[in-house]
């Protein structure tokens, strides 16, 4: 595994960024791509998570504090050291049609791979959606970013709504947050599931999804899925 | 001074004593991008069924302290599949290939045992006996004549090695490990996941689908040694100690207990490099020992220690 380092962190109530040295390169990561995040000790797993933005061995995360690993990182200091392995998944740009342009629709956490997206795919960006509940997220972002957000506390609008009222069906979708989010997209979009993963390199069988297909893998298989070939039900 | 780590049991040569044991390593070849199989011992293959299985539904594994438990389910694409189209491919995993099988019925081990002795590549078939995430599912080893009847079928049903792959959670293992070599196993897989189960305190509900899975990581590996230990002590069958193996440490351990393979699931989870480090652990402890062979040092702690 890599060493990596905190080297940053800015954090409002239970979402933060956090910014890594790493002590080895990543083999070119894409947007899309997730890594596995592992502390010294405890929980025993290393977990996935989504790249927000990465240069020159700096990698960010956009990170909601939910378990026992995402506390440890908030709590962490500057300084301490986790452990990392990846990228893993299935580039976004592999799986969708690039003779569009996409509204980006991000939920919570889900924010992070889309804005990797943007970052490397700027042309085939139309519109950035990123969704949140309360107004206090705005600190975390730049100024230029503060248009992007879609805050139900200020507009009474969920991001969904938003993109209802901007989308035109020339558009591609490229969505990532919360499953209710996801299903209430229209059936082309590509959704980015999250899911709890073993492994993240396709073998424990932990990350199954059903689809049209039969089972897949969230870790190998995705994490991007048309809408359209997942089993809801299931999920 | 070099270091012998192979190990001579079943008729056949292992480069060294780990196994990447069932489940976590897939088929192998996937986690070859990550890790060169070549260097490892032996892997026992994910578990066949002989219908094709989905699997549980998600979530299917949750963190606990020290350990893991999941419920995957023995997701498998059946033996038809298996043969047809896994099979073909396995002379690419350049180590010894054990089988895994897991029958409903007595005949369907019979079954089972018969479509793994035609593949060549396939050089010891495991029984899975133990697996506790199958609803509905007898869990054999936590019966000894279960146990015995399983083994029997498949002892009709082939001549290779089997390796009956025995439950840890029985009132007495020792017994149940009597009964399976006289059934005709011709090694033991000590032991398995253990029932357990974690339950969401904000809903109130079992976090894993199937709402209990099987408990593998540093947990139980005090709990399996000890197993291994007591029935190594009791018969002499060659053991593969499986169980909460995440450092070198722990395998030598597991060695020291009485066991000749060592298998490792959960840390290749975790990393899938971490084989080649316990290798390498294993490797520098004996050649601090003064020892020149790993062999000698299986079963050591029932001869007085060093």
């Amino acid at each position: 595994m890599i060493e990596a380092e905190l080297i940053e962190k800015k954090i409002a109530k239970d979402y933060g960024f956090f910014k890594f040295k790493l002590h080895k390169k990543l083999k070119s990561p894409d947007a899309g791509q997730f890594i596995m995040l592992k502390a010294l000790d405890e929980p025993i797993l290393a977990k996935p998570f989504s790249i927000y933005s990465y240069k020159n061995k700096n990698l960010t995360l956009f990170i909601k504090r939910v378990g026992r690993l995402t506390g440890k990182i908030f709590s962490s200091p500057i300084g301490e050291t986790f452990y990392i392995r990846g990228p893993y998944g299935t580039p976004y740009i592999e799986k969708i049609n690039k003779g569009r342009k996409y509204i980006l629709i991000g939920g919570g956490s889900g924010i992070a791979p889309l804005n990797f997206f943007s970052e490397l795919y700027p042309e085939l960006v139309y519109k950035k959606l990123y969704g949140f509940r309360e107004k206090y997220i705005r600190e975390l972002f730049e100024e230029e970013e503060q248009s992007t957000l879609v805050i139900e506390e200020e507009s009474g609008k969920t991001v969904v709504d938003i993109f209802r009222e901007v989308y035109s069906e020339e558009l591609g979708i490229l969505a990532c947050g919360p499953i209710p989010m996801l299903r209430n997209l229209p059936h082309d979009s590509y959704v980015s599931l999250e899911s709890v993963m073993g492994c993240g390199i396709g073998t424990c069988k932990s990350c199954a999804v059903k689809t049209k297909e039969g089972i897949k893998m969230v870790c190998k298989d995705g994490p991007l899925f048309r809408k359209e070939e997942i089993q809801w039900e299931w999920i | 001074m070099g270091v012998d780590l192979s190990v001579e049991i079943l008729g056949l040569t292992f480069k060294n004593p780990l196994v990447l044991a069932s489940g976590p390593a897939g088929f192998g070849f996937e986690l070859q991008q990550y890790l060169d199989i070549s260097r490892i011992g032996a892997i026992t293959l994910k578990t066949i069924t002989l219908n094709p299985r989905e699997g549980n539904a998600p979530p299917r594994l949750v963190d606990t302290h020290g350990g893991i438990i999941n419920s995957i389910g023995l997701q498998n694409p059946g033996i038809k599949e298996f043969v047809r189209t896994i099979a073909p491919r396995l002379k690419n995993l350049k180590t010894i290939k054990i089988g895994s099988i897991a029958g409903f019925t007595t005949e369907e081990w019979k079954i089972l045992g018969e479509e793994m002795d035609k593949i060549k590549e396939i050089k010891a078939i495991e029984l899975d006996l133990s697996c506790p995430n199958v609803e509905g599912k007898r869990i054999w080893a936590k019966d000894e004549e279960l146990t015995q009847e399983a083994i029997k079928a498949v002892r009709e049903s082939t001549d290779r090695p089997i390796i009956a792959k025995l439950a840890p959670d029985v009132t007495d293992i020792v017994k149940v490990a009597k009964k399976a070599v006289n059934a005709g196993a011709d090694a033991l897989s000590i032991g398995n996941t253990i029932e357990a189960m974690k339950i969401n305190i904000e809903t109130g509900l079992p976090v894993l689908k199937l709402k209990t899975g099987g408990l593998s990581g540093p947990a139980i590996k005090p709990i399996t040694l000890a197993r291994v230990f007591r029935v190594a002590e009791a018969l002499e069958v060659p053991i593969i100690g499986i169980g909460g193996v995440m450092n070198w440490q722990d395998a030598l351990e597991y060695a020291m207990a009485g066991a000749s393979l060592i298998g490792i699931g959960t840390a290749i989870m975790v990393d899938p490099q971490a084989p080649l480090e316990i290798l390498h652990g294993i490797e520098s402890f004996l050649r601090q020992k003064g020892i020149e062979k790993f062999e000698d040092i299986i079963g050591i702690a029932h001869r007085g220690g060093f």
